[in-house]
């Protein structure tokens, strides 16, 4: 949003191809496929909406459920962690519906589809599932093919950066750590969900299935349990959830248009150094320190 | 680089003001969407994929996991209909099933009945194993019966029976008949058995009395009760409303590997 046409214009803002065909494709299937997969897997939690640690799942074992409670003759939405209940009334468990308060855990507009359909979800999740993996193996083949996957995989060097690159973001820092396309933080983030987030919510899934209970014995006991694979394949999802609210923040703050602009058709303007300052002298200096050099606040 | 302009605060407002019409909206476009017939079967193509895929996966004859008598749920929870209410079934449940009859037909060499005796005489196979339900819930049990391929080995499938179907006598409100199905590879595996006990004591009404299915490499719907017949046919679309199941009718998987 901040992106000014002003801006845009000073001289030395060049536009670069950044994101090649592949790669806005999968961005753009991944993001289609993982809004539809944690919606659609709320609904599945909405059929049995407790947790359990374990294989099984004793009725009173459970230790994350969301729930409806009645309470002097009124419907009260709860969400309870470890016996620790909080009143979600009108937004968890219980939801004002057209017939009065309905029983519901995740409300009908965080789900798809809305209306309650356990099958009809189980197909969504499942297309999107296989759409999802399905694009994962074609961007992660592709980029290790190229090479590219070493760009935004972490390293030692970057975690030791990281401090800096968040004091950067905090205005606490003048310039910016990032040496690369991308920088710490942003590789952290990539690293973390390539390379956990991604196979282990894959697995946790799979870890569900009782014909995959028969072909890998050790996938559910892996994860201590099937009823523990559906636990941690809950959480992986707010994990991804987290992820997305992150990135797209940085893309609301970063420079909208231009980052929309490089994901939809590849280009991206490169922005001189902190535009708030006078930039055309330093840009006028060829032999500007490698800090100087443009950043690009590259959230995409 | 970040920068904070409060004057574009209110954009930011009307930003999060259309993410929540958007949001309702989308609400609307899924819910249309979802009962869309071309975007039904289009959803559906997943199932063929994960049944190829799975089974790809899986050796023949490989087991699911069994587990330890201390790991046996204290209540087996059921789930579904309620027990049939018919007469004879409940008068059939009070003589112990001495009527009762496992009627095997369709595209078999040597049709055959057989009561709960006589499947009770065959060999039998005990596994625990946990019952992995739709809704997410999951459950162990001690089974005993009898594995089905015993009784295709009595029956004989001819070369075109492709799929068992299980009939059974319990109904929903508006007096459907469940009933479910397997194709041969399931039919044969060494933990599908016809079972008649469940830990150590007869099958209970609400498990399924007098002989359920246990399938332990698919979900629980496909695990049927209450069975009455098999019966041995070379295609699901003349049955029911085609689809193969009683849940399948209504929009549920076939292959409940998943």
């Amino acid at each position: 949003m901040e992106e000014n046409s002003a801006q845009s214009a000073r001289p030395g803002a060049a536009l670069v191809y950044r994101h090649n065909r592949i790669t806005r494709l999968a961005h753009w299937l991944s993001a289609l496929a993982l809004m539809i997969l944690f919606m659609s897997g709320l609904q599945i939690f909405n059929a049995h909406p407790r947790l359990y640690w374990g294989s099984t799942s004793e009725p009173d074992k459970a230790f994350f459920a969301i729930g409806a409670a009645q309470d002097d003759g009124d419907a009260r939405g709860f969400v309870e962690l470890y016996g620790r209940r909080i009143d979600t009334t009108g937004f968890l468990g219980v939801q004002p519906g057209v017939f009065g308060p309905a029983a519901r855990a995740f409300p009908s507009w965080l789900t798809v589809p809305g209306y309650y359909s356990l099958a009809a979800a189980r197909r969504w999740h499942f297309f999107f599932g296989w759409l999802l993996a399905l694009t994962g193996a074609l961007y992660v083949m592709y980029n290790l093919a190229v090479g590219h996957l070493r760009k935004f995989l972490v390293t030692p060097r970057d975690l030791r950066k990281a401090p800096a690159m968040i004091a950067y973001y905090l205005h606490l820092r003048k310039n910016s750590p990032q040496e690369g396309e991308y920088n710490p933080l942003q590789k952290i983030a990539y690293t973390a969900v390539f390379a956990l987030l991604a196979p282990l919510i894959l697995l946790s899934g799979m870890a569900m299935s009782p014909q995959l209970d028969v072909a890998v014995h050790w996938l559910p006991a892996a994860f201590g349990g099937r009823q523990s694979a559906r636990a941690i394949h809950f959480i992986l999802a707010f994990g991804f959830l987290g992820f997305a609210l992150g990135h797209v923040f940085m893309v609301l703050t970063q420079g909208f248009f231009n980052n929309m602009r490089s994901m939809t058709t590849g280009w991206y303007r490169e922005k001189p150094a902190a535009p708030a300052r006078p930039v055309e002298a330093r840009r006028a200096e060829p032999a500007a320190s490698k800090e100087s050099e443009p950043d690009a606040d590259l959230e995409s | 680089m970040p920068t904070w302009n409060p004057r574009l605060s209110r954009r930011r407002l009307l930003l999060g003001a259309g993410a929540s019409l958007m949001l309702s909206g989308c609400e609307k476009f899924f819910d249309a969407v979802s009962q869309n017939k071309h975007v039904q079967s289009l959803l559906e193509s997943a199932e063929g994929a994960s049944r190829r895929a799975q089974r790809l996966l899986t050796r023949r004859g490989k087991l699911a996991q069994e587990f330890s008598p201390a790991d046996i749920s204290p209540a087996f929870r059921a789930n579904g209909n309620p027990p049939p209410l018919t007469m004879d079934y409940s008068a059939d449940a009070q003589n112990r099933w001495t009527k009762w009859r496992l009627e095997v037909s369709g595209l078999v060499e040597q049709p055959a009945r057989f009561s709960l005796q006589e499947l009770q005489a065959m060999p039998a196979r005990t596994q625990i194993t946990r019952h992995d339900c739709v809704e997410g819930w999951s459950v162990i049990g001690k089974w005993k019966g009898v594995r089905l391929e015993e009784i295709l080995h009595r029956v004989k499938p001819t070369a075109q029976a492709r799929y068992v179907v299980f009939r059974c006598m319990d109904s929903d409100g508006d007096g459907n008949l469940y009933y479910e199905s397997i194709d041969l590879v399931d039919a044969v595996h060494p933990q599908t058995i016809l079972a008649y006990e469940l830990n150590d004591r007869p099958l209970p009404i609400d498990n399924g009395a007098p002989l359920r299915l246990r399938v332990e490499t698919q979900l629980g719907y496909k695990h049927a009760k209450y069975i009455r017949a098999l019966e041995f046919v070379a295609d699901l679309k003349s049955i029911g409303q085609g689809k193969g199941g009683y849940w399948e009718d209504q929009g549920y998987e076939w292959y409940a590997g998943i």
